[in-house]
């Protein structure tokens, strides 16, 4: 491993979990700000699956922060895209190509990341809403807001301890809805912030356990992405199934039965891709 | 040498494509064409056989269908501002402007997106979305010029790039007319989520230097405009010392929006030009601009002050005011404008070196300069590491120039020499291709013929671009001279 705090940059063997890269950055006071829902993963399961967590809204994903890649190919050639530089455009970007490709291209090697800053102070605050139209509305006037969350979800989950059973699971009246906000940077701005969402009644504090405690569970996670503005549309045709939603995002996870909405991707470059880099189809398909 | 076309090719060229577009959508005169003949690097020239300027995407596919089935080449082009000659016509074909694609289609303001035209200039959106506290981030220095659909090509960066990132981190989606012919959206569509399936080709394509297709709609991300700027100039007597400032407020955790250096050559001729009231003996400015909520910004600005002090500063200035701080940007993004006062031509580069060796690179440009006997003001993004040394020649003299493109070679070098690249956002074009061949092995470039191959399999959308080795200029002489 390779890190130049004074660069902010590190270059990583992706069998590396992302947990131990964290620890090792932070004697710097740094960090990759990136939460997946299992951090113990290696990075290159995060990289090939495109994982991100509560934190996208302020940063991103893992698209943002990768700046080289090593890559073995299909036929065994191991090649270099980008480099160990923060601003870069010699060659066209592979590394794009390759994360969130399941492994279908290639096999991640080797990462380079930008890093940023760990901030001075971070505080997340919650907020109950009786319906999805009174959430919809709180999200509403949190966007309209000078808030700068970084953290801004809603999530309707069993309470903690207190699992479903097999048959009152649908029965459920309604599970609460809760919406989370987190805000970073130096006191002064995270101060700030915590006054103004005062005023919008968060004033409990909150942790983002629920992210991996929803996620990790077994069973098939299923995903929407849909427009922010449509989003409580979206939920209410989950009925009372839990879900965590990137509120600010528009990204909803849920675990009901429910066809995702039909997207039209460019079918045809899609497979040429696949073609190009692994024309005798030796590696993974990419699922449909 | 104009084309490879045969004077009844040519013709025939020419009437099919008013045929398509109408007789004022197509220029093939050869004196109007000479202004096609190169973009914003001028060391090397040649005319495409015709320009079309079309008014939709349906017509640039039937344009693209027209030159597949002649076998002639395509060369999309925005503004012209390009700074690595990524539209020369090097064999001819017909240039695409997307000049008459220019409006913002749509402004989303509760999902922060607007829809634009790829020839709409970038600095058209943020004036389209301020009145709604919204910008678009990605600022190059030419963005009261330069168009989107190029940003898009380029992956341009900017000054701000240092907290908001390049062209990719900012555009959602976009309408691409492969050179086949066939519409494609790629990545998140003006209505649809942001999460897309199957891989990132919006991401791939970004920064193909116009390689893949044309591109013609643009779904950009806006962002907040910041609550509150604190603009700081630091004045000191040496490169090293604002350099090791630079590294020092990284250090420290502070990200700012930007952080900008120019040197002395560079600031006399700005003050020069401009009258800002930039001191002339300093060695070195540094521009560094805190953004964000007000309440945290004082403190950091205190922080910045207090690390620029350590490091032997003479002076900070703090702007006072937000037309202060509008003065010192324009200052910055004219500066290239600036240079006509110390030559009649200049050769810019745009390496970067990690950001820990700047003051490496700084000496060995100066070095390079009196190796030369050459002047070379430097005017840059220091805290991404990139670099911006201005060659000054006068092109009248071979052997200026000769030196020139040797100079310029010489610090790229360097520049992969120290960790770096020999682009951070002007791109390779036909300037920079043979440079290619020192930072990637020959197998991480057959990878990236892969991709090239997806969008582009018969090498006809702005080919003789990127890959060493590729064909040049029938006329090109200064560089033959210079590797031999």
């Amino acid at each position: 491993m390779i890190h130049v705090p004074e660069d902010m940059t590190v270059t990583v063997d992706a069998s590396v979990a992302l947990d131990a890269l964290q620890d090792m950055l932070a004697k710097s006071r740094q960090w990759l700000p990136l939460d997946p829902p299992d951090s113990s993963m290696p990075l290159r399961a995060i990289l090939e699956h495109n994982e991100s967590g509560p934190h996208r809204i302020g940063y991103g994903t893992v698209r943002d922060y990768v700046i080289g890649l090593k890559v073995t190919l299909a036929d065994g050639r191991v090649v270099k895209s980008g480099g160990q530089v923060v601003k870069n455009v010699a060659g066209y970007d592979l590394q794009k190509l390759f994360i969130g490709s399941r492994g279908t291209l290639g096999t991640i090697r080797e990462v380079t990341f930008k890093l940023r800053p760990l901030p001075e102070l971070a505080q997340f605050i919650q907020q109950h809403c009786v319906s999805l139209e009174a959430a919809g509305m709180l999200i509403e006037k949190i966007v309209e807001s000078e808030l700068t969350p970084i953290v801004f979800d809603l999530h309707r989950l069993p309470e903690r301890g207190l699992q479903p059973g097999p048959t009152s699971d649908t029965k459920l009246v309604s599970l609460p809805l809760t919406i989370v906000l987190g805000f970073d940077g130096t006191k002064e701005d995270v101060d700030w912030q915590l006054a103004l969402a005062a005023k919008l009644g968060f004033q409990q504090p909150a942790t983002l356990d629920y992210d991996r405690e929803f996620r990790t569970k077994a069973g098939s996670l299923q995903k929407f992405s849909v427009l922010p503005s449509k989003q409580i549309e979206s939920l209410r045709s989950l009925g009372n199934e839990p879900f965590v939603a990137r509120a600010g995002n528009g990204i909803i996870y849920h675990r009901a039965y429910i066809p995702m909405p039909p997207q039209n991707p460019p079918i045809q470059l899609l497979r040429r891709t696949k073609d190009a880099f692994d024309p005798t189809h030796l590696l993974p398909e990419l699922p449909a | 040498m104009a084309s490879v076309l045969t004077p009844a090719q040519q013709s025939e060229l020419s009437q099919q494509l008013r045929a398509l577009l109408g007789p004022d959508a197509v220029v093939d005169r050869p004196d109007e064409l000479l202004v096609y003949e190169c973009d914003a690097y001028t060391l090397e020239k040649n005319p495409p056989n015709a320009v079309v300027l079309p008014r939709s995407t349906e017509q640039i596919s039937q344009v693209v269908k027209l030159c597949a089935k002649l076998n002639v080449p395509i060369i999309p082009r925005g503004a012209g501002t390009s700074l690595s000659g990524s539209l020369l016509a090097v064999t001819g074909g017909v240039v695409i402007s997307l000049a008459r694609m220019n409006r913002v289609l749509s402004v989303d303001v509760r999902n922060r997106r607007a829809l634009v035209e790829a020839g709409c200039v970038n600095a058209w959106i943020t004036n389209a979305v301020k009145s709604h506290g919204l910008l678009y981030a990605p600022d190059p220095s030419s963005q009261p010029a330069c168009t989107i659909g190029g940003n898009v090509a380029m992956n341009s960066g900017g000054p701000h790039t240092l907290k908001y990132g390049v062209t990719t981190d900012h555009v959602l989606g976009f309408e691409m007319v492969l050179p086949d012919g066939e519409v494609v959206w790629l990545g998140t569509t003006p209505d649809g989520g942001e999460d897309v399936d199957g891989y990132d080709l919006r991401g791939a394509a970004i920064g193909c230097e116009g390689m893949f297709g044309v591109i013609t709609r643009v779904l950009v991300r806006l962002i907040r405009a910041p609550q509150g700027y604190k603009t700081l100039l630091g004045v000191f007597e040496t490169v090293d010392d604002a350099s090791q400032t630079v590294s020092d407020i990284i250090a420290a955790g502070i990200v700012p929006g930007a952080m900008e250096m120019m040197d002395q050559l560079i600031t006399q001729a700005i003050e020069a030009a401009y009258k800002f009231g930039f001191p002339l003996d300093a060695g070195a400015v540094l521009i560094v601009e805190l953004d964000g909520l007000a309440a945290g910004l004082e403190r950091q600005a205190q922080r910045v002050i207090e690390i620029c002090r350590q490091n032997k500063a003479r002076e900070v200035r703090v702007a006072k005011s937000e037309q202060e701080r509008a003065d010192l940007w324009k200052c910055r993004k004219r500066a290239f404008g600036a240079i006509g006062r110390l030559s009649p031509n200049f050769l810019t580069q745009d390496g970067v070196v990690p950001r820990s060796k700047l003051p490496e690179i700084m000496r060995f440009i100066r070095c390079c300069s009196e190796k030369y006997g050459l002047r070379i003001p430097n005017v840059f993004h220091a805290g991404d590491g990139n670099i911006h040394p201005l060659i000054l020649y006068d092109e009248r003299d071979p052997e200026q120039v000769r030196e020139a493109v040797q100079a310029g070679n010489d610090i790229l070098e360097k520049c992969i020499a120290l960790g770096g690249s020999v682009t951070g956002e002007h791109g390779i074009g036909v300037e920079k291709m043979d440079l290619m061949s020192k930072q990637f092995t020959k197998d991480d470039l057959d990878a990236m013929q892969m991709l090239r191959r997806v969008f582009d399999p018969d090498h006809r959308c702005n080919p003789h671009k990127m890959f060493p080795g590729s064909k040049r200029c029938s006329d090109f002489a200064p560089r033959k001279q210079a590797a031999a």
